[in-house]
């Protein structure tokens, strides 16, 4: 390209000269074979990214976890809590995982409360835990037959999975977690901007507590059939009590 | 949902599509679109607060290039590769850089859909993502200038460079010869 204007024909290709400039470069591409001969082949190019390069577009998979990681963020941090950073979402799995247990480490003495039932505070613990890290979900669906074996082949119980959508608790997925010393299945609802872990274990004989209330979040404890439950969350408790009542039906 | 929330989703969520294009064609293995894309979005919404008034798109996708660079340069850290120097971050990756393509290899079966992008995903990587800006998210100069943290001057040369090599493979290519990348 020997002629000096060469850039300044191709910010005119590109829209970025003001009128009079304009007009100044249409009049130089009259008298200048080396630019006009630019100009065709910038034209000619452009025609072929247009027809030939593909845009790629985010999909509903990414899509879905980027929304639920804006549920997470939105819903799980209050400004205390922001003092012991932020999980990053693709450092190696070793660096998160101690990345995770230092966070929950550093939580638990924060959030300690002398407890009569030390069961409370460990699924507190829990909950907040699956919150902060990246492991609110192994299993990721809506669908109860895809859940429910999931279950069956990674904790020691099963328990129901159903969606409830229709009524506002949409499954999300499930969990393999620990609490109290049981390992527990976890089935994790959304409802709304605010995540329901539900645990799950094999049922005891010591009684369990009813209803608690921390630090703004809720929890339901039930025995049912084979099963003990623990239902945490920071939606409403009348919201939390509702999706445990649908849980018991079935 | 609160507030932030509600402005995120009306004001940066819109450009998830330009995100996820330009961290498409910046991004190689090992790196991974999606999870550079779920970063910057992370990113974008906590510091959302901050962001005031002015166009949410570019914005956006400087973070996205931040968030490629700084996965890019912790996977070289890792290989040991010496990074190049800073004055002009160029990120002229050597495993970028393809030596003479088999002629054979390049014409054979290839449609020419496939064949551009292949060209462009050749390109040294300063030059692919001002062509994706402009060619693809329709940017200015400025915007392009911002964005990729560079002059105007600067952007201008180098789309000028990118057309002209984009432009000479793609006649290489069909009469069979091997590219030229910088």
């Amino acid at each position: 390209m020997s002629c000096n204007e060469s850039l300044r024909v191709q910010a005119y290709f590109d829209g970025e000269l003001d009128a009079s400039a304009a007009m100044q470069t249409e009049q130089h591409l009259e008298n200048c074979v080396d630019c006009a001969s630019l100009l065709a082949d910038l034209e000619a190019t452009r025609e072929l990214i247009r027809r030939d390069l593909p845009y790629h577009r985010a999909g509903t998979a990414l899509r879905e976890d980027i929304r639920e990681m804006l549920n997470r963020e939105e819903g799980a941090y209050t400004p205390r809590q922001r003092r012991f950073g932020r999980p990053r979402l693709f450092l190696s799995g070793a660096a998160s995982g101690a990345g995770a247990m230092a966070l929950a480490a550093a939580l638990a003495v924060f959030l300690y409360v002398p407890q009569p039932d030390p069961l409370v505070g460990d699924v507190m613990n829990a909950h907040l835990r699956s919150l902060m890290s990246d492991h609110l979900i192994d299993v990721v669906s809506s669908d109860r037959h895809t859940v429910k074996p999931w279950f069956a082949g990674h904790t020691d119980v099963s328990p129901p999975a159903a969606d409830f959508s229709k009524e506002g608790y949409k499954l999300v997925g499930g969990r393999a977690d620990y609490v109290d010393g049981h390992r527990a299945a976890v089935v994790v609802y959304r409802h709304g901007a605010h995540v329901i872990n539900i645990f799950a274990w094999a049922a005891g004989t010591e009684k369990l507590p009813n209803e608690e209330t921390q630090k703004g979040y809720h929890m339901a404890c039930w025995r049912s059939a084979d099963l003990d439950y623990c239902a945490v969350s920071d939606t409403g408790m009348d919201e939390l009590l509702d999706l445990v009542r649908l849980m018991k039906q079935q | 949902m609160t507030d932030r929330r509600r402005r995120f989703e009306a004001q940066a969520l819109p450009h998830l599509d330009a995100a996820y294009n330009l961290a498409r064609w910046l991004v190689r293995p090992p790196l991974d679109a999606d999870d550079i894309v779920q970063d910057a979005v992370l990113r974008a919404y906590q510091s959302f607060d901050s962001f005031r008034g002015e166009d949410v798109k570019p914005w956006l996708l400087t973070i996205v290039r931040n968030c490629f660079l700084t996965a890019f340069k912790q996977t070289k850290r890792k290989e040991g590769v010496p990074l190049p120097d800073d004055s002009e971050i160029t990120l002229v990756d050597p495993a970028l850089i393809v030596g003479d393509l088999d002629p054979e290899a390049t014409v054979i079966q290839m449609d020419s859909h496939r064949e551009l992008s292949g060209l462009l995903s050749e390109l040294a990587p300063e030059f692919r993502e001002v062509l994706v800006l402009r060619e693809m998210e329709d940017m200015s100069y400025g915007e392009i200038a911002r964005v990729v943290g560079i002059p105007i001057g600067t952007v201008m040369s180098r789309l000028a460079r990118g057309r002209a090599l984009l432009k000479e493979n793609w006649h290489l290519n069909a009469q069979g010869g091997s590219h030229v990348l910088q």
